[in-house]
């Protein structure tokens, strides 16, 4: 089902980022050599959900397009995993939410795109590491 | 998507706060708060009784010149605790003004936002109570000038928007050291209830700010009495040419902030993707229940091509509109406050019908997300083929009713929006500066959009308003309300 207000999509992105938390400490248990960063990963995503609430709750506005900003596809930005080799293409997906959920929200005040444009950089480089983290698996994993 | 959950479990029974304590009135009047998308009874509110509002402005009068003496420092720092508790609440009360009006959850928190805002703005008052002097205006004689508060004002508040609107007034009234006594709509008085025990736990001292419930005649009680020194309302225009002409004659100030018809004006150059998603807004947000709502489109153009690609992007937006119970995050739009409010609005379609206006989408029969009783909902309505003079095109319909007119130009555009009656809050969709410039300069509108839908101004511009959507000469919020809640005092010294 699309998602056409604010409130929805600022619920579905801290929904994001709260199981992201959730698969990154469990991937930490799994993942000895990686725990370190995987932590950090979920540590960030809870630093993620605060701020995003904090940034709807300090500019929404009846008087701009809260209910009418939005054409977002969850389906699209979602992939289910438990295994630290997906976590790339999960990634690829999260950023390119944010960054179409920043592009569609220009009409809101300018601090909501701004936190979705962060997190998808954020996330950008979070999607690096996980790179790198997978090509040292190669061999001690 | 599941339902945000109900912050109001069982029926309230709602009491007047008069000098720090909740009292129940005595009054066998008692009329049911409704949550208008499921009909289920929120609250009980009882129409308080003539001795009830005597006694409320009382407790103001009597608060007064202790508070008065409360610097503004200290009056300021009431309100910064205020506004941490409104923070504190946020949720709560944004979904509490869903449950009692019908608003979506993006727009009851949009509307919770804009009420601390108010606050936030008030909590300036050591610096915007400042007055002016000039030294030597002759020599050896000093001129200044102070601002002092004046008394008891009280506020008559409006269904729609039933947390934001009374603090438009009230931090002001208060920051400026006068007490302040609001009686908020019937309709929807529980959110005031909420705040009214902020401004308890906030420490506000006793009569420093009351609340009466009621109708028309707690109305008529406060505006009759003498010891009410100014009086502030929103409502419809009738009502407000009323309270003006009673201050007029009893010597209150007063404010009244009145009903629209306001136009919107696009022209071919706009960015058409992006006035839609305002447009919709502006027609449809709040279920078209405010007096900054579009209700006139004016599409300016010769070309036929533009017309029709721009109405059917319209139409087209508003009939995908989810219309269900707002604390569903998914619902764009609520119902109507209540069933008469619906029936009114069905009226005015018959009406546009039989005066010959085209109805190319129709709303009657509404079509709503979710297992609720559809007595209240209506999904948008749009209008073809309006013209000046019709009664859709001049009359405040108050509900998600757009009416498509068409000007050659903006001239034409502009002359149509002027000898209209009204003049809240116009707005103009171009991307041409000259075009806004030229229709900023000319349009009798006291509140002017350019690319903007809901011309809703700050809390610290002046919410303003001209011809018969405002009477009064100062307007509510920043400075103006500052001055409104105040009274100049000169003085001229000289020493010996």
């Amino acid at each position: 089902m699309e998602l056409n207000t604010a409130s929805e999509v600022i619920s579905f992105a801290k929904k994001l980022e709260e199981e992201n938390a959730k698969l990154y400490e469990d991937l930490a248990q799994r993942y000895m050599e990686g725990r370190e960063i995987l932590l950090s990963f979920a540590r960030e995503n809870r630093k993620n959900m605060v701020q995003i609430e904090r940034t709807y709750y300090e500019v929404i506005t009846d008087a701009i397009e809260g209910c009418f900003s939005f054409k977002i596809n969850p389906d699209e930005y979602t992939l289910k995993t438990d295994t630290l080799n997906k976590t790339v293409e999960m990634e690829e997906r999260i950023i390119k939410f944010y960054s179409d959920a920043a592009e569609q929200s220009k009409s809101l005040l300018a601090d909501v795109p701004r936190v979705f444009t962060m997190i998808a950089k954020k996330r950008g480089e979070r999607k690096s590491k996980l790179e790198e983290l997978l090509q040292k698996g190669k061999t001690n994993f | 998507m599941a339902l945000l959950e109900e912050p109001i479990k069982e029926i309230l029974k709602l009491r007047n706060y008069i000098n720090g304590e909740w009292v129940e009135s005595e009054s066998e009047q008692i009329l049911d708060v409704v949550n208008p998308a499921t009909q289920k009874t929120l609250a009980k509110v009882t129409m308080s009784t003539k001795d009830e509002v005597n006694a409320a402005v009382e407790a103001a009068r009597e608060a007064f010149p202790e508070w008065r003496q409360t610097t503004p420092l200290a009056r300021a720092r009431y309100l910064f605790r205020l506004k941490e508790l409104m923070e504190d609440n946020f949720e709560q009360l944004s979904r509490v003004q869903t449950m009692e009006h019908g608003k979506t959850i993006d727009e009851s928190r949009g509307e919770t936002r804009r009420g601390i805002e108010m606050v936030e703005v008030a909590t300036g008052i050591p610096s915007l109570m400042m007055g002016y002097n000039l030294e030597d205006i002759a020599t050896g004689i000093d001129e200044y000038v102070i601002y002092q508060p004046i008394g008891v004002f009280c506020h008559i508040a409006p269904f729609n928007f039933p947390f934001m609107v009374p603090l438009w007034f009230s931090p002001f009234a208060l920051a400026t050291g006068n007490t302040f006594i609001v009686k908020p709509s019937p309709r929807d008085p529980i959110s005031q209830v909420k705040l009214a025990e902020l401004m308890d736990e906030a420490g506000i001292p006793p009569g420093v700010y009351n609340i009466v419930h009621g109708g028309v005649d707690v109305s008529t009680n406060l505006l009759e009495h003498p010891d009410i020194k100014g009086v502030t309302f929103v409502g419809s225009t009738p009502v407000g040419k009323v309270i003006y002409r009673k201050c007029g004659e009893t010597g209150k100030r007063v404010i009244a902030q009145c009903g629209a018809k306001n136009f919107m004006i696009v022209m071919p150059d706009c960015d058409q993707e992006r006035t839609v998603a305002a447009l919709m807004t502006s027609f449809f947000g709040n279920t078209g229940q405010r007096c900054l709502s579009g209700a006139n489109l004016v599409i300016v153009s010769e070309d036929d091509a533009f017309y029709k690609k721009f109405l059917d992007a319209f139409v087209g937006a508003a009939s995908k509109i989810k219309v269900g119970y707002g604390l569903d995050e998914s619902i764009q739009m609520g119902p109507m406050q209540t069933v008469d409010s619906k029936k009114s609005v069905i009226g005015y379609i018959e009406c546009g019908i039989r005066e010959g206006a085209k109805l190319i989408l129709d709303g009657r029969k509404p079509n709503v997300v979710g297992d609720y009783p559809d007595t209240a909902f209506l999904n948008p309505t749009v209008f073809e083929g309006v013209t000046p003079g019709m009664t859709i095109c001049e009359e405040e319909i108050f509900g998600p009713v757009a009416s498509v007119l068409r000007a050659k130009d903006l001239d034409e555009a502009i002359e149509i929006c002027n000898a209209n009656s009204y003049g809240n809050g116009d707005a103009i969709f171009t991307s041409s500066g000259k075009a806004a410039r030229e229709f900023q300069y000319r349009v009798e509108s006291g509140n002017v959009g350019i690319n903007i839908g809901i011309v809703a101004p700050m809390a610290f511009f002046p919410f303003s308003g001209m011809k018969d959507s405002f009477f009064g000469v100062l307007h509510g919020q920043g400075r103006d309300a500052i001055r409104f809640f105040t009274e100049s005092k000169v003085v001229i010294q000289r020493w010996f």
